[in-house]
């Protein structure tokens, strides 16, 4: 176990840099002239373009670009953004509130889909069923572009419940409304995952030898066969924070969350590299961690699945 | 390991982020609760060093934190503020700035000659590479401070040999050729002085002030500058200048405009500096006598691309003009909170005359077809457009006009960003019409004609060249007096009506609300809220 | 280098049986002659296959529906209620949004299905491939995924956008249908990827090693069938999501373009004047709604066929 852990943590350097390439390639390829998106309707002179690239080094090749890069990152320095920022200032105060916002809808969604996921496959057929079906339809239907304005209006202005808008130190109450938009992303996935799943283990033997045995259906559904069906939802979860993420480039926007969705929008709009591979390279962090705890659920689950 | 314990162990994680994830930091303190404090909506700003700011944000913050050597009247003329004279000789070449006394910043040091010179060549000195350093390019010897144009070399000199110092409170400025409008384009923000601890040695500027600049304004920071939240400013006090009514301003960072607006409509915001057209529906019943519209000098037109066969002809560019129906894109889509535009300047403008487009930007579908098919326009046109900006419904709507005016196909093309456009314009290739706009820098029609349409004008993407235009915009610049400026310009305008080098279309409106705890809310040209009337409602 | 090995434990609970071989009958049935003879009795597969139908004979076949020219949108008309040619009545272009609605179908099907089959492809092989080796092969693909997690949606559709728009006109559907199919797949492969590595360590999948089962017949003959379940139920839903996905992305500005007409760009333009009138928005929004309807219904019906575990 622990040299598996060990392994895995190895792997994370690796896929760390694959990952700052990978974007740093994409950025380059977007790349056009990010001294004249901050410019605007101005020409930018050649003498300033010469001082500015003096500073950033657009004019150089793209592996110099990438080696300069690269080489700020292994002393510890993420760069300055193309507005002059430190990058890692900026990596620190957008952080901490996405990874709030995050949490909280994959909370959320996750109780409500394996909640009313088991409950529908339990009944499945039945009324709770086919409702669920239907608000799974209304969700996915409304794109995340309507669905936040139209929130934040009837539940922020309209009936006052939630702060309409979200400061950086918000706490857990001032995230919920927009959590649960984001949430609304992931949650018909989970749901209809997590029934057909429990459906699928409802039918298996061992739950046929349990009822057999005399169980009462809740623990039947409670013990064997959520732990059974957990594998496929846990897995989505930690997908899902990728799904999250980029959903949550509308939703920061509608709530005016300065986090990483936010960032992010703004550095691939101004074309600002650095910006975009440095809170990239902390998404990929993430998403490593994510997914290793999720492999490792796997055998916490599944007593048959062993790491060494 | 039974499986029961090892549900156990994950338990405690879960339980760990949760905590972390629900603690949160205290509430910083915060001015605006105070009474006497209003919040004014802004976005984020690319840089508050003033000689590197060219957007409206940024400007407006810089309002409150320094206090200009001229201001613009309503009427557009300037008066000093920090100057106490401005005077110039006889063919405005030489101009003589004296200071008024007892100025300080608000770090207490006293506002001299020598600030507003070092602030001068660090905004010309090309290696500091700030956007607004061409307005220093009339000023005698800038061009020592740029590259070398044949070897590309650095520049050495720093500092621009028309800049003299007389005395502590006199300065002295030579320009390279006369220029009647100098004393205008000083109200601009690079023209605002900086303190000696802006630099950390001679012509460097301090890496961190930035983040909490120093100003001989009105007002001055609180903290530093909160990216993307907020900027927050306190009155100086005893401050020698006009001093505003109000004690403190929020500047609030917004990324979204219906945010913002759902946050003043909530009693979240004080002052919402732009309305989007989409909350306008409802706005007037919202905010009743609280929401307000004022002009602009926005002027938004579209591009032609003179340079290519398809559109030298200009009666095709004509006939494109008249298959629009500005009114109705005025109405319809922008709710009437832009104007239909028919002429190259804002009317906001001395020396503005209302249509001097003529025949030529009215809507005549008729006449549109016929001239369309004599000039041999194509069958196929595209206006791109930058995705950023919101104009997806306002090219739209100019697509279809021109579909049903001219029988002829229109596709509005979407681009992510306007640089790449700007790019490919430059380098004169064929991207068909542009949605492109431009704001002024000053109050004088040289601010729109110059940079615009002039052949070497810093903004030109049409391609446009017409030498008598250049020659009588030239003429007006080095008019005795603005009158007689105005006329050469207005000259040169009417050579605009029969080249139509663009399209214009809409001239803009700031369409602005507040809330009920303020009053004489009022937005100028530059779309920037006045902040020495705005006031606390009694 | 995830070493996964399989120790089957005696108390552990699981679904132990092999597919339960049916010696009642007496000529051996083939699995999908047992699904096909199951769905021609399926209710629910009937109406699914019935609105599926309608949706692609409306992308197909739009004149069909509605002789109203979509495109041609008058600024007079703006708002206007229901009339004339115009069940639903007009969006604030003054366009005709039943028409639109209709026209709208071809390009959000198309998008959307292609997308769907472009990550379905690439999530059963990575997922097939990285669950069924393990070791180095999962260690490389597994971090694959985590990279293509990292790439930001947006960033991918404008760089994309800008390699497949070849001119003006382009309405950019390849460059979405790309985006969403070549950046989608990943839920797809780690659900995969999942359900491979409980079911090879499943006792039938032992048993058929044992017997000299080769890795191809492992794989697509004991592992998929018991493993696909979720992956198609992710599929399904991941149709529905990326006509969603569509609107999002015109949004941002990287969507469908120019004259393109779809459910995705109606809602997104129309988005936000929802408080005036809704019409715009919400008859699209139905449509996408049954079509996702459809294909849930579809895919349930046809899983459940195939499920070997029900006979």
């Amino acid at each position: 176990m622990t040299r598996y852990i060990v392994r895995r943590l190895l792997q994370m350097v690796l896929t760390f840099f694959g990952a700052t390439f990978v974007v740093y390639a994409l950025m380059f390829a977007n790349q056009d002239d990010p001294y004249q998106v901050l410019a605007g309707d101005r020409v930018v002179s050649d003498s300033q373009r010469a001082a500015l690239n003096a500073q950033y080094h657009l004019d150089k090749g793209f592996f110099t670009q990438y080696w300069y890069y690269v080489k700020g990152l292994l002393t510890g320095d993420f760069g300055t953004s193309l507005t002059g920022r430190r990058i890692g200032d900026m990596l620190a105060e957008a952080w901490p509130i996405t990874i709030k916002l995050t949490l909280l809808a994959i909370v959320i969604s996750a109780v409500v889909a394996i909640a009313a996921g088991v409950f529908s496959a339990v009944r499945r057929g039945g009324i709770f069923d086919h409702v669920t079906l239907v608000l799974t339809l209304v969700v996915l239907a409304m794109p995340i572009v309507v669905l936040a304005p139209v929130a934040q209006l009837i539940f922020g202005v309209k009936l006052g419940w939630f702060p309409v808008t979200v400061t950086r130190d918000a706490n857990l109450y001032q995230l919920l409304l927009p959590a649960l938009v984001l949430g609304t992303l992931v949650v018909a996935t989970e749901l209809r995952v997590t029934r057909s799943s429990v459906a699928e283990n409802l039918r298996a033997d061992y739950v046929r030898t349990a009822r057999a045995k005399g169980l009462s259906t809740r623990r039947v559904v409670g013990v064997h066969v959520l732990r059974n069906s957990l594998i496929p939802v846990i897995t989505l979860i930690g997908v899902d924070l990728g799904v999250l993420m980029s959903g949550a480039i509308v939703t920061e926007g509608v709530f005016n969350i300065p986090g990483v969705g936010f960032n992010l929008f703004r550095g691939i709009r101004t074309e600002d590299g650095p910006v975009v591979v440095g809170f990239v390279s902390v998404l990929v962090i993430v998403f490593l961690v994510v997914n290793l705890i999720v492999d490792l659920l796997y055998a916490v689950l599944d007593p048959r699945i062993r790491y060494e | 390991m039974p499986g029961k314990s090892r549900w156990r162990m994950v338990a405690p994680v879960a339980t760990i982020a949760l905590l972390a994830a629900g603690c949160s930091g205290g509430d910083s303190q915060d001015t605006e609760a105070l009474p006497n404090s209003i919040s004014i909506s802004i976005g984020e700003p690319q840089t508050l060093i003033p000689s590197g700011v060219v957007e409206t944000y940024g400007l407006q913050v810089l309002t409150s934190l320094f206090y200009p050597l001229v201001g613009i009247d309503k009427t557009n003329k300037p008066y000093t503020m920090a100057a106490d004279s401005i005077t110039h000789d006889k063919s405005a070449k030489v101009w003589t700035i004296k200071l008024k006394d007892g100025f300080t910043f608000s770090n207490g040091e006293p506002v001299t000659a020598d600030n507003y010179i070092n602030a001068w060549n660090y905004a010309a000195f090309a290696p500091n590479a700030q956007v607004t350093s061409y307005y220093f390019d009339r000023i005698a010897g800038y061009a020592d401070l740029q590259p070398d144009p044949a070897t590309k070399k650095p520049p050495t000199v720093k500092k621009m040999s028309g800049l003299k110092k007389i005395n502590n409170l006199t300065l002295q400025v030579t320009l390279d050729a006369p220029f009647i409008g100098f004393e205008t384009v000083m109200s601009y923000a690079s023209f605002y002085p900086l303190p000696k601890a802006a630099f950390s040695g001679d012509g460097v500027l301090n890496k961190d002030f930035n983040e909490e600049p120093i100003g001989n304004g009105p007002f001055k920071m609180t903290g530093k500058w909160q990216h993307d939240q907020k900027i927050q400013v306190t009155k100086v006090p005893d401050f020698k200048g006009t001093v505003p009514k109000v004690d403190n301003i929020t500047w609030k960072i917004y990324q979204d405009l219906g945010a913002q607006y759902n946050d003043l409509i909530s009693g979240n915001l004080d002052v919402d500096t732009k309305i989007p057209t989409e909350s306008l529906g409802s706005a007037s019943s919202d905010l009743g006598l609280r929401l307000q519209k004022s002009p602009s000098s926005a002027f938004q037109f579209i591009g032609v691309p003179t340079f290519e066969k398809d559109f030298s002809d200009p009666r095709v560019r004509r006939a494109l003009s008249m298959a629009i129906n500005r009114q109705e894109i005025a109405d319809q889509i922008y709710l009437g909170t832009q104007l239909p535009a028919t002429s190259w300047v804002s009317p906001q403008i001395d020396g503005y005359r209302a249509n001097s487009c003529g025949d030529a930007c009215e809507y005549n579908p008729t006449q549109a077809k016929k001239l369309y098919t004599q000039g041999g326009g194509p069958a196929e046109i595209t206006i791109s457009y930058n995705t950023d900006g919101g104009y997806k419904s306002y090219i739209d709507a100019l697509c279809n006009q021109i579909k049903s005016s001219l029988g002829i196909n229109c596709t509005s093309h979407a681009v992510p960003s306007l640089s790449e456009l700007v790019k490919d314009l430059q380098e004169k290739k064929n991207v068909g019409l542009v949605r492109l706009a431009w704001a002024m820098d000053y109050p004088l029609m040289e601010s729109y004609l110059g940079p615009v349409y002039t052949t070497t004008g810093s903004s030109n993407y049409s391609g446009y060249t017409n030498p008598t235009f250049d020659s009588l915009v030239k003429d007006g610049d080095e008019a005795k007096t603005p009158d007689e400026a105005i006329k050469k310009w207005q000259q040169a305008e009417d050579i605009l009506k029969d080249d139509m080098p663009v399209i214009p279309v809409m001239f803009g409106q700031n369409v602005y609300g507040y809330s009920p705890k303020v009053d004489d809310v009022t937005m100028d040209l530059s779309q920037n809220v006045d902040i020495y009337t705005i006031d606390v409602a009694s | 280098m995830s070493d996964i090995n399989a120790v089957t434990t005696a108390e552990a609970p699981g679904p132990a049986a092999t597919r339960p071989a049916d010696a009642s009958s007496a000529k051996p049935r083939s699995l999908a002659g047992d699904a096909w003879r199951d769905l021609r009795r399926s209710k629910v597969f009937w109406i699914a296959a019935v609105l599926v139908a309608v949706i692609l004979l409306m992308a197909v076949w739009p004149t069909l529906f509605t002789s109203a020219d979509p495109a041609n949108c008058q600024l007079a008309n703006r708002h206007h209620p229901a009339g004339g040619g115009a069940l639903f009545g007009y969006d604030f272009q003054g366009c005709n949004v039943y028409a639109r609605t209709i026209y709208g179908a071809r390009d959000s099907i198309f998008v959307a299905v292609v997308a769907t089959l472009i990550a379905g492809v690439i999530g059963l092989t990575v997922g097939l491939v990285a669950g069924f080796y393990g070791r180095w092969a999962d260690a490389v693909l597994s971090r694959f995924i985590d990279i293509v997690l990292g790439v930001p949606f947006l960033l991918a559709a404008i760089v994309l956008a800008r390699r497949f728009t070849v001119h003006e006109t382009d309405t950019g559907v390849l460059a979405v249908t790309l985006t969403l199919g070549l950046l989608g797949w990943t839920t797809a492969a780690r659900v995969m990827r999942s359900a491979v590595i409980t079911a090879r360590n499943q006792d039938y999948v032992t048993a058929a090693r044992m017997l000299g089962a080769g890795p191809g017949r492992l794989m697509f003959r004991h592992i998929l069938p018991n493993a696909v379940g979720p992956f198609l139920v992710v599929l399904t839903l991941l149709l529905g999501i990326n006509i969603a996905a569509e609107a999002t992305l015109s949004y941002l500005g990287v969507g469908l373009q120019g004259d393109a007409i779809s459910w995705g760009t109606s809602i997104a333009g129309n988005g936000p004047y929802v408080r005036v009138v809704a019409g715009p928005v919400v008859w699209p929004s139905i449509f996408l709604a049954v079509t996702v309807l459809a294909f849930i219904m579809l895919g349930d019906a046809v899983r459940d066929a195939f499920d070997p575990k029900r006979r």
